[in-house]
């Protein structure tokens, strides 16, 4: 029996040093991006704004990079496309492996500024004052400017007019009672009152549109204050909407992707969403354009008067040493005719002002644009990052435990990662 | 050859295993024992060792204890469970029926299958408005309502985590089955012919002829299970990603999330998956007295 199990045992680790040569093998062919024969190979990272392989971002990006290519022979882009839900990873994984990419478009970290992996907008871009001022805070650490805003969108609360209808409501809810009340009038109807998607996809924007309900938000000038007691009041308010059963079951394991296609199945009643909801609603053919409508965010006593900004940035990191290369490309790619065609594309607005300029007298982006200016944005701060994706895993809890002790160990989390 | 130089020969031989082994598996093993004393953030920089500090904070996370005993009993009830079925699996193989060739091939496709597929299957599958086993029990009239939360299964971490649980034996059983069945073909018949001599009905030879001769075999298939079962990723993070919260995390997804935010602190966590592994195994042969087994 010895001898049979010991050459069993061989066998097994010749097996295993094998898979571990092939795996070896597999790691080592991700390099990339050097300089061959006068060429420069950049590697640009984009998160995928498509809703399927007929409009994927990397369709937009190739009509950039061909024109470019042609442009500039000497430089050659390779594009990697991610989806929303796993790109700060994918990208923190590449950072961390020391594979880095040279430019980024998706979320943008001021820790890898901090860490001297960026270069400067004005060091990569002609006209960096060409990008919209309102996010220019966002982007800045130290007092320079590194996240370059590409695409920016605000939030609205989106209803099923035909739902509210059959409930027998007659306007949108503007304050939070309104909003139990109705939300309770479609649950009765068998559908989904609320769609409250606080699974890890995108929980940092849905919470923080509920915070603002009551003044609330993660920051009070620069500090942490996400145990705020108007933050938990909110929290203890969306709990009471969870266990009434008027939202869908368990929202702390719900991503916002499949809620907003529900919503656009004419599933839900209310849900809050991005211009970018719209392409899912036309591309369900459920609802038709009369059927749903978008209003601003409901708050603890009205409507929200400022809403959540969220800009997408690029950014460009430095490490391999191609910043005039990146010059080259970012120019080409934020010329307005890009900006404008990704606009059309994915229902964002621009993020330079000569392109908001051509859209100000639109009417659907014109009424979005001009709330732009003041809306409320995310942290800027390096801690940022980290706090990020704790909220992303754990703020689900608040509404199935305790508000105030889940906002408090994410306050703990946050204060002891600025410090 | 000279003599002297002869004696160096096997090393030709043991030299590129050895590397191999010394590259690929232990270089791994001490650069995560490193890591786990240093101070390390988000971007993979390196800031210098820091003694403690990582496990220090690791056992202050409020999660860490419950991930932990999470993880134990996902180990030992998908193993035990897989173990038991892959058992009665093997006995059914071993039998001759028609189409028996073909069986044990179909045996094979939850193993060859990525087990990533398998977990992303049984996640739409249970999808609470529209997933084929909700529908299914709705059509029975088990479940009384689509997307209520009784047909969430994969939002509650209970009910979550047995239907992981079940994912999980699901792809481990056709290794088991094989190994054991491996083990059935080894018994020779004889011994089951001087059994039923003295008079042995066919329980009583189950177990005191098959269980025995199949300890070998059953004792292979547990350890690979174990190790396997304890690092086991694609189910828990494709299915639930760990959530709600931690609240269905094994201690293998943790570190995946805290490798987010801290290295260094991930690191540590693998050195303490990396031990109860060690633990669990050790203890494992020395409860089966392994060296009995092998020797005999």
């Amino acid at each position: 029996m010895k001898k049979k199990l010991t050459s069993r045992i061989a066998g097994g680790v010749a097996l295993a040093s094998a898979a571990a040569l092939a795996l070896a093998a597999c790691g080592s062919s991700g390099s990339g991006s050097s300089a061959a024969g006068g060429t420069t190979t950049l590697k640009l990272v984009v998160a995928d704004y498509g809703t399927g392989p007929a409009n994927t971002s990397s369709k937009y990006w190739a009509t950039i990079v061909t024109a470019f290519e042609k442009a500039y022979p000497n430089v050659k882009v390779n594009v990697t496309t991610i989806a929303w839900t796993n790109f700060d990873q994918e990208v923190q994984t590449m950072i961390q492996n020391k594979q880095y990419p040279d430019i980024t478009e998706g979320d943008y970290f001021s820790n890898y500024a901090q860490d001297g992996l960026l270069y400067p907008a004005s060091g990569v871009l002609s006209d960096p004052g060409n990008l919209l001022p309102a996010f220019k805070t966002q982007g800045t650490y130290n007092g320079t400017q590194y996240g370059m805003p590409f695409t920016t969108s605000s939030r609205t609360l989106f209803y099923n007019k035909k739902l509210f209808a059959q409930a027998g409501i007659a306007s949108a809810p503007q304050t939070w009672a309104e909003v139990e009340a109705d939300a309770a009038k479609v649950t009765k109807l068998g559908d989904v009152g609320f769609g409250l998607p606080l699974g890890s996809e995108e929980a940092q924007a849905e919470s923080l549109l509920w915070m603002l309900g009551d003044g609330g938000g993660y920051q009070t000038a620069g500090k942490y204050t996400i145990d705020s007691p108007a933050n938990v009041s909110a929290f203890t308010f969306l709990k009471g909407l969870v266990s009434a059963g008027d939202t869908e079951p368990n929202p702390g394991t719900v991503d916002r992707t499949p809620l907003w296609e529900q919503f656009a199945q004419g599933k839900i009643g209310m849900i809050n969403g991005s211009p970018a909801l719209i392409p899912i609603i036309q591309s369900a053919g459920d609802l038709t354009s009369s059927d749903w409508t978008s209003v601003p965010i409901a708050g603890k006593n009205g409507p929200l008067a400022t809403t959540l900004g969220v800009c997408d940035n690029v950014s460009a990191f430095s490490p391999n040493g191609h910043e005039a290369q990146i010059k080259e490309f970012l120019n080409f790619a934020y010329q307005d005719k890009y900006q404008l065609a990704f606009d059309r594309e994915y229902d964002l607005l621009p993020a330079t002002v000569t392109a908001s300029k051509a859209l100000s007298s639109d009417p659907v982006f014109g009424p979005f644009l001009t709330a732009l200016p003041n809306s409320v944005q995310y942290p800027s701060d390096t801690s940022w990052a980290t706090v990020k994706a704790k909220i992303q895993q754990t703020i689900g809890l608040a509404v199935s435990g305790s508000p105030a002790s889940e906002l408090t160990q994410l306050q703990q989390i946050a204060t002891s990662s600025a410090s | 050859m000279p003599a002297a130089l002869r004696r160096f020969a096997p090393l030709l031989w043991l030299g590129p295993a050895v590397a191999l082994i010394g590259v690929v598996v232990l270089w791994p093993v001490v650069v995560m024992v490193q890591s786990s004393f240093q101070r390390i953030g988000g971007e993979g920089f390196v800031a210098g060792y820091d003694g403690i500090d990582n496990y220090d904070n690791l056992f202050h996370e409020p999660d860490v204890v419950s991930v932990l005993v999470r993880t134990l009993v996902w180990v030992v009830v998908v193993v035990s469970v897989t173990v038991l079925i892959s058992l009665g699996l093997a006995q059914l193989f071993h039998q001759k029926f028609p189409g028996r060739r073909i069986a044990r091939w179909a045996l094979i496709i939850p193993w060859a299958a990525s087990v990533m597929m398998s977990a992303l299957i049984f996640k739409w599958a249970l999808d609470p408005n529209v997933g084929v086993i909700n529908v299914i029990l709705h059509d029975l009239g088990i479940l009384k309502q689509l997307g209520s939360n009784q047909a969430d299964a994969l939002g509650n971490p209970t009910s979550a985590l047995a239907w992981m649980m079940a994912v999980a034996v699901f792809v481990s059983l056709p290794f088991t089955t094989y190994a054991i069945l491996a083990g059935l073909q080894g018994i020779p018949d004889d011994v089951y012919e001087a059994a039923s001599i003295d008079g042995a009905t066919s329980w009583r030879g189950y177990l005191g002829v098959t269980l025995p001769l199949l300890r070998p075999a059953i004792l292979v298939a547990t350890l690979i299970n174990v190790i396997n079962v304890f690092n086991s990723f694609p189910i828990i993070w494709e299915m639930t990603g760990g959530g709600p919260g931690y609240e269905t995390s094994t201690s293998t997804i943790y570190m995946v999330d805290l490798k987010e935010s801290d290295v260094g602190q991930s690191a540590s966590m693998s050195v303490i998956n990396f031990l109860l592994v060690i633990v669990i195994v050790l203890i494992y042969l020395s409860t089966t007295r392994w060296k009995e087994q092998v020797d005999r």
